[in-house]
């Protein structure tokens, strides 16, 4: 498909655009389209179907594949379950906070350490290794390190102030969740953002530089300016893979007692297969499904208007 | 970044490598309870078993985590899977999942290896669908040169008294563990606390199993069982708001309270306690029958294995109790090579199948005959049937389908207790409400 602009601009005459298709007709531009819309009615819109069809079903293991329609008694379940609704505030929670979190300490280390990276960018690879775990064995590993008689961090602390504390009792799950998740997936928004910042192009800090800008004033008026789609996208796609938190969690902590670390997935999970209640998960998970589809549409809103 | 041909070639060579099918050898595919000495001990079976199959007949082992590893199965079996051949089966899931699976006749010698009663565990509806390979059940460890160390010091006694009183109401003396009432085994967990008592030459009296898990609350539920607690009465009634519920469950949160147990134990399993008490730095610890082979190894647990000593769970007023809970393998009614998973269950039926399963690791409860013949290597197997017999019990309403979300539901409510996010009348409000709706089913 070619973009191609009419033979210039005539005074007084708006410039046209024509769409060329010489190269493919429409007929054929369909036929094309066809395997990748059969691909995604199937893998996507099939499973859709029959999610929303759960939701309003009475439904069990033994009689998945005949559903009995009851009504939206599976969606007043869940709006009146008060797991729910601490679940999603749990999500919330965590999702902001590790989101933010991520991007502060990634964006300090993309700048921080941009003249070293360009020196040496086989520095890349080490800071970069904690993404190629899996998050589940992420869990399992800081349940040995954190363990009081076999992990490394209880030992010592133990030797050096003869006391240590609980990483996983209730007070101090969360915390212990948020560092560990933190921990992981840093090195995604500094990778982000250390492409963002390499992309500056040099003339322009240069130019504020004999202009008389100082350092910090130039990140502040400069850098962080041209960074800002990369920023907020960033700050959306870690938010995104918080709230939707589960293996690392689980591993570490379960639910946690008394439900005190249940994400909105781990609620799905658990209402699907530890409870056998299927609609009742499914109508969770369509709940979830329109709550994002609400908020992903808005940004896109945002975006297209270019606040973003 | 420009690639030359070989990398090119290379990195094609390795795409298409993803996408082509692996190839089995084997053609019974076994799926077996991961992460313990059950694996272990039915890898070794299985290997001496492939020696003498036939190639059709061969066993491939197959496993994947216990988190949540009966959801799993569920789905697989609920999807019609035939990607295993034989699968594992538990007591408390035996009526979910007999739907998805064969009855199997495994001949007139198993009941002369295991027993009419433990051939039993593996029954539903009367029919047999599955070979007993492990009965779990619950021992209290304990420290031998601790606890003797304080028999024999009076000025220990004394505090032990004090300590008593001070935090039972009692005045209770150290006693020998066999005869221990729980009240014996909270005072002297007590004792051996360092919080408590800054003497104590470990740091923990106990370990407690507290995580929100369901396995834990199996461990838990022989305590309120020895005070007359039961999930159900006669009639039907859901009675888990009992006084003997209440007293147990007070015990453990007056233990983790005054710090007899680890502070991390609300994330605490299996692993987690074997690692505590191997650490020799706790006492006591209320743990599954298949920790025996590794507390008591030399190899893999240098600092205690010597006086690591093992009794019944204690005493209450209704007398000693402890859970059973059996593990076994039967057959997929999807199975793709029926024949071959038929001919393997009964082999390890067998009477040389179960002593070499006893003594790679497992856990089989065999007849009082067969057991005389691993007596020396695994003296703990004479315990687990003999502690079987004379205190095994299944709460009423525990082999029905909705067994197992009653233990998540306890586990999940209880564990609010001991944490103390919720009073002790809200747990008991919410379990009730749930268990007669699960055992309504």
């Amino acid at each position: 498909m070619n973009h191609l602009p009419d033979a210039g601009p005539r005074p007084g005459v708006r410039r046209v655009w024509r769409i060329d298709m010489a190269l493919v007709t429409r007929a054929e531009g369909r036929m094309y389209l066809t395997p990748l819309v059969g691909f995604l009615l199937l893998f996507l819109g099939f499973p859709a179907i029959v999610n929303l069809i759960y939701s309003v079903s009475t439904v069990t293991f033994e009689t998945l594949r005949s559903p009995v329609l009851s009504g939206f008694g599976n969606y007043v379940a869940v709006l009146n379950d008060r797991e729910f609704w601490s679940s999603a505030w749990f999500s919330l929670r965590f999702g902001i906070l590790t989101a933010s979190a991520e991007c502060l300490i990634g964006l300090f280390l993309a700048i921080f350490l941009a003249p070293l990276l360009s020196k040496r960018p086989v520095l890349m690879a080490p800071l970069m290794l904690p993404l190629m775990v899996a998050p589940a064995m992420v869990g399992l590993m800081y349940r040995l390190v954190l363990h009081e008689f076999a992990g490394p961090i209880p030992h010592y602390l133990f030797e050096w102030f003869g006391d240590s504390p609980a990483f996983l009792d209730i007070n101090n799950a969360f915390r212990t969740l948020v560092v560990v998740e933190t921990l992981q997936w840093t090195p995604f928004a500094f990778l982000l953002f250390y492409m963002a910042y390499s992309a500056i192009p040099l003339d322009v800090r240069e130019a504020s530089s004999l202009d008389g800008a100082s350092p910090f004033e130039i990140v502040r008026w400069i850098d962080l300016p041209l960074m800002k789609p990369t920023l907020v996208i960033a700050f959306f796609i870690r938010f995104i893979d918080g709230f939707r938190v589960f293996d690392n969690v689980y591993a570490l902590t379960g639910s946690g007692a008394g439900g005190s670390t249940t994400s909105l997935s781990i609620y799905v999970y658990q209402a699907f297969f530890k409870e056998g209640a299927i609609g009742k998960a499914v109508a969770a998970s369509v709940v979830l499904f329109v709550a994002s589809f609400i908020v992903l549409h808005g940004l896109n809103r945002l975006a297209g208007r270019g606040k973003l | 970044m420009k690639l030359s041909r070989t990398s090119f070639a290379l990195m094609a060579t390795l795409l298409a490598g993803t996408a082509l099918p692996t190839f089995a050898n084997a053609t019974v595919t076994v799926l077996g309870w991961p992460g313990g000495s059950e694996e272990t001990a039915l890898r070794a079976t299985v290997e001496t078993y492939n020696k003498q199959a036939s190639d059709a007949d061969k066993v491939e082992l197959l496993f994947f985590n216990r988190e949540g590893f009966y959801d799993k199965l569920q789905a697989d079996m609920a999807a019609g899977s035939s990607a295993f051949d034989v699968n594992l089966v538990a007591t408390y899931s035996l009526g979910r999942y007999a739907p998805y699976m064969e009855p199997v006749d495994l001949g007139a010698d198993a009941a002369k290896v295991f027993g009419e009663s433990v051939l039993k565990t593996m029954q539903f509806d009367g029919k047999q669908y599955g070979v007993p390979t492990d009965l779990s059940l619950h021992f209290m460890y304990y420290r031998r040169d601790l606890i003797d160390a304080l028999m024999k010091d009076d000025a220990a006694k004394k505090t032990y008294g004090e300590i008593a009183q001070k935090y039972l109401g009692k005045p209770l003396q150290p006693k020998d563990p066999d005869s221990w009432t729980w009240d014996d085994w909270a005072a002297t967990a007590l004792y051996f606390t360092k919080q408590v008592n800054p003497d104590s030459p470990v740091r923990y009296g106990t370990v407690l199993q507290m995580k929100n898990l369901l396995f834990n609350m199996m461990v838990f539920q022989s305590l309120p069982r020895s005070y007359g607690g039961d999930w159900m009465d006669k009639d039907g009634n859901v009675t888990v708001d009992s006084d003997a519920y209440k007293t147990g469950l007070e015990l453990y949160k007056k233990l983790y309270d005054a710090g007899s147990s680890p502070k991390d134990s609300l994330s605490y399993e299996y692993a987690e306690t074997n690692a505590a008490f191997a650490s020799g730095q706790a006492a006591t610890a209320l743990q599954w029958n298949a920790a025996a082979a590794d507390l008591t190894s030399t190899e893999k647990s240098p600092a205690v294995a010597e006086a690591t000593g093992i009794v019944a769970p204690p005493a209450g007023p209704d007398g000693r109790a402890d859970h059973i809970h059996g593990l076994g393998l039967g057959l997929n009614k999807n199975a793709k090579n029926k024949e071959g998973a038929v001919k393997f269950l009964k082999w390890l039926a067998t009477e040389d199948a179960a002593l070499l399963y006893a003594r790679s690791g497992g856990s089989p409860a065999l007849s009082p005959d067969v057991v005389a013949k691993v007596a020396k290597e695994r003296p703990d197997l004479v315990k687990l049937g003999e502690f079987a017999s004379k205190y095994g019990y299944v709460m009423t309403g525990a082999t029905s389908a909705g067994a197992l979300p009653v233990y998540e539901l306890q586990a999940k409510e209880f564990t609010g207790y001991w944490s103390g996010q919720q009073s002790l009348e809200d747990a008991f409000a919410h379990t009730k409400a749930g268990m007669q709706d699960l055992l309504k089913k």
